[in-house]
């Protein structure tokens, strides 16, 4: 019984006849004509009823009935794409061929549209249907991108340029409509990959971004591509974000760096990774050996730890002999219990969704070829004006802006900023490679192809989504806030370096205006205090902290050069007009409920007395509120990935703790058991920091320094308060007793009377 | 209208085997003597230290005796797991309390002559 409602059709049999028989309508391959494509008589019309049943059927009853039938009956590889190859070069002006091919993206559009996994829309039958169209839809992208002997893309774009030749003024709905479905189809080919979570059936090589580069470049999607942004503004206006759409999904995950590398360091840096990651897993081998049992597993061997009391506890192994270590740690690993981890629905769903951006996507070489030719026509000619016409867009809050398309907006600025960086960084390797002491400066070498995302408004509108993500905890959204914010400091840096005096006065203005508000500060201080392993995923983390080491970094920097640099708070002044109004009511003992009263029965009155003034910036003040618990345990979980991050992040890691320790001389932060044990395991536990590959052999020695100097002071502070500090290493520290674990003796305070 | 029925001789008497309670790391648990009073006699006999040079294995010796004390405590749990839940109870406002306490008794006694008088 239960097996064959397992095996009953899903689907309305009805619906699956009435769509069968329309696809086989459509055409098919002649037996005269050495197995061409033929057109149906009414090919036409079937095609458009196709698109009435995805439209009438499957929207209007929100199921995906119609889409997995025409899956099943093979419409796209058979006749969508047939009839688009069909359509020659030549034949442009065949009114016919053009509307069936105008058909066929109508239809491959909606076929090809991702799926939005919204739990309060899903019913059984989309949890039915999804996994299988999602594999149907990835051998769509194969079949697009590989189509024996047509540009199906480019085919595609061919559909639009009539409309697109059009005036804009002169534009009907209609043709902004199919220059529309065209942008949505280039989107979903660019959008469309293999669900890690489902079996793969085409090779994944042939839908890899790779590919999907590839075929960009060689059917002329790229073109097509910089000649809409470049002309964005006064030719187009409404497609702005289909493009940012198309070049997020492209570019998500890609490594700007590598990207700008040239041949031969990119093959020497391959080889050095590979050689790193060989000796890693050498190091990892002997490192066992170390540890192994040097006779058979049945040797059975036993031991005895003595402890206090007449107490023993046993561990078998011979390997466990001699090292008190091995010992204590064996003893722990027997345990087989484990705390229950707090899980969070949030975090384990981000991964599968369309948006997300840490994970790094590798591109072969002529992917990486391509693209980059393409990334350097793009900064060079159409970087300003998409970005401006977008960001007013967002900023306008127009129709077609959706809440994603402003995360999407700051990954691409972080993203192009970046590119930008590196490719600077590369010309000017390959200058001093060539001996060129060329110092004059010339146009293409100056920030402004950049300019339009370092303008104030830019800063305006990237501090109001950020607090507006923070406050209503959109994670992914301050995540790319956040990446897009360390990047614009960074190319400000870089802009200050700059040998060009117009671009020095420029960096120096920016810096004021970002580290003028102190609304800022308080910001990347709260982000940083409020990381929650629970809620937010790696990614996050790595974010959150590049954050503020670098713009701890800078400020420090620029507050040195800039003694008097001035921020403006804002400072609630109300009560102390209030104590002047009322001083009669402070006196007697209800005094102080009145107060209250009075104060939260006129909230606007408050909000309207907030001024803003002006006062010193105090670098140092500023660094003892990052050197508070949170954000060491902040780090703390940073660190607990030692074994995966690179030698830059170690690096980031390696100077917060350092200004905690040294600069700052709150070394007793640090004096928790849990860091400590991290510390340990870090330089000398049984998976220590790998010093073996070159990269990282410079970072481990400044670990081990660190660790040595701070276990240096905790050994002399134990020395002297054993009894307090032996319990007070179990716990984070109470602010008000700090300074007597540190002194040994209580602050002297001087009231001010 | 008292029968036998009635008596609850018939009825079927349930036995529900009640589960052996977890032992849980709470505060009870912490403040007895196995838990922080014997710490602080341990650290007081036990911890020695070699100094100067000897940093890594001075607190890899200070490690093993937390981690024996907290095997004896509360051996259900691992070290990291059993200091995450230590570190937890201290955020507790008696446990704060406590070791202001604890903290204060080794304070050097100093005689405040400004005693309030009554």
């Amino acid at each position: 019984m239960e097996g064959e409602n397992y095996k009953r059709d899903p689907i309305d049999l009805e619906v699956r006849a009435h769509v069968y028989s329309l696809v086989s309508a459509v055409g098919g391959s002649s037996a005269d004509l050495d197995g061409r494509y033929v057109l149906g008589d009414d090919a036409l019309a079937c095609l458009k009823d196709l698109k009435k049943w995805l439209n009438l059927y499957d929207n209007n009853l929100n199921r995906f009935d119609v889409a997995r039938c025409i899956a099943d009956a093979n419409l796209v590889r058979g006749d969508l794409l047939e009839i688009l190859a069909r359509w020659r070069e030549d034949e442009t002006d065949d009114r016919m061929k053009y509307k069936t091919a105008l058909a066929c993206v109508e239809l491959l559009v909606p076929l090809t549209w991702p799926f939005e996994i919204d739990d309060t829309r899903m019913t059984v039958n989309h949890h039915t249907h999804i996994p299988y169209l999602q594999l149907a839809q990835v051998s769509y992208k194969q079949a697009v991108l590989h189509h024996d002997d047509a540009k199906i893309l480019r085919t595609a774009i061919r559909v639009a340029l009539p409309s697109m030749a059009e005036e804009r003024s002169e534009r009907s709905a209609r043709d902004e409509g199919i220059i529309r479905i065209v942008l949505y189809f280039l989107r979903n080919v660019a959008l469309i990959s293999q669900p890690s979570d489902l079996a793969q059936e085409e090779d994944e090589a042939e839908v890899s971004r790779s590919a999907t580069i590839d075929a960009f470049h060689y059917q002329d999607v790229f073109n097509f591509l910089l000649t809409m942004s470049s002309s964005i503004g006064d030719e187009f206006n409404q497609q702005d974000v289909m493009i940012l759409e198309t070049l997020f999904h492209l570019l998500k995950g890609v490594n700007p760096e590598k990207l700008f590398m040239g041949h031969d360091t990119f093959r020497t840096k391959q080889t050095d990774e590979f050689r790193d990651i060989l000796r890693k897993e050498k190091d990892m081998l002997s490192g066992y050996a170390k540890h192994a049992p040097t006779r058979h597993n049945r040797f059975g061997t036993m031991i005895w730890v003595k402890r206090e009391e007449e107490k023993v506890s046993t561990v078998s192994g011979q390997n466990v002999i001699g090292n008190a270590d091995a010992t204590l740690i064996k003893l722990d690993k027997q345990k087989k219990w484990n705390k229950p981890q707090q899980r969070s629905r949030n975090k384990t769903e981000e991964p599968l969704t369309n948006y997300e951006f840490d994970r790094e996507i590798p591109l072969n070489n002529s992917g990486r070829k391509h693209l980059r030719v393409f990334i350097e026509e793009f900064l060079d000619s159409s970087f300003n004006p998409l970005f401006t016409h977008l960001r007013k867009a967002i900023e306008r809050e127009a129709e077609r802006v959706t809440p994603s398309h402003s995360r999407q907006y700051f990954y691409l600025v972080y993203w192009f900023l970046r590119a930008e960086c590196t490719r600077r960084e590369a010309i000017r390797r390959q200058r001093i490679n060539q001996n060129q002491h060329d110092t004059s400066i010339t146009e293409e070498e100056s920030f402004g192809i950049v300019a339009s995302v370092l303008n104030q408004e830019t800063f305006v509108l990237l501090n109001r989504t950020m607090q507006r993500s923070l406050d209503e905890k959109s994670w992914l959204d301050l995540n790319a806030g956040m990446k897009c914010f360390t990047q614009i400091l960074l190319t400000v840096q870089e802009m200050a370096n700059s040998p060009n005096d117009e671009d020095l006065e420029i960096a120096e203005n920016i810096q004021n205006r970002i580290f003028y508000e102190q609304t800022t500060h308080d910001r990347i201080i709260s982000i940083l205090r409020n990381f929650n392993p629970s809620q937010h995923s790696f990614g996050y983390l790595d974010a959150c902290t590049e954050l503020s080491h670098v713009f701890l970094r800078i400020l420090e920097r620029y507050s040195r050069q800039n003694v008097d640099l001035q921020i403006r708070t804002r400072r609630r002044i109300r009560k102390k007009r209030q104590r002047q109004q009322k001083p009669v009511n402070r006196e007697d003992g209800g005094g102080g409920e009145e107060d209250e009263a009075f104060g939260n029965s006129d909230d606007d009155i408050q909000e309207a007395q907030r001024a803003s003034s002006e006062r010193k910036f105090d670098f140092t003040r500023f660094v003892a509120r990052f050197t508070t618990q949170p954000c060491v345990d902040t780090f703390v979980h940073f660190l607990r990935y030692y074994r995966e991050l690179d030698p830059e992040k170690l690096k980031r890691a390696h100077r917060f703790f350092y200004r905690v320790a040294f600069k700052m001389e709150q070394s007793l932060i640090l004096f928790r058991l849990d860091i400590l044990a991290l510390f340990y395991r870090l330089t000398q536990g049984p998976e220590p920091l790998l010093a073996e590959s070159n990269s990282q052999k410079a970072i481990f020695k400044e670990w081990e320094e660190l660790v040595r100097q701070v276990f240096r002071r905790l050994v002399k502070k134990m020395g002297e308060r054993k009894e307090t500090l032996g319990v007070e290493l179990l716990f984070s520290k109470i602010p008000q007793t700090m300074y007597y674990l540190e002194h040994g003796f209580e602050r002297e305070i001087t009231k001010v009377k | 209208a008292d029968g036998g029925a009635d008596l609850g001789i018939d009825e079927e008497i349930k036995i529900t085997k009640r589960r052996q309670p977890i032992a849980k790391l709470d505060e009870a648990r912490l403040l007895s003597n196995a838990g922080i009073p014997k710490l602080r006699k341990i650290t007081k006999e036990r911890l020695k230290f070699r100094g100067k040079g000897h940093e890594f294995s001075d607190v890899s010796r200070l490690l093993n005796i937390y981690q024996l004390w907290l095997d004896d405590l509360y051996p259900r749990a691992k070290f990291a797991d059993g200091l995450a839940m230590i570190e937890k109870l201290g955020h507790r406002k008696t446990m704060q309390m406590k070791r202001k306490e604890w903290i204060d008794e080794s304070k050097p006694r100093i005689r405040y002559d400004t005693t309030p008088e009554p």
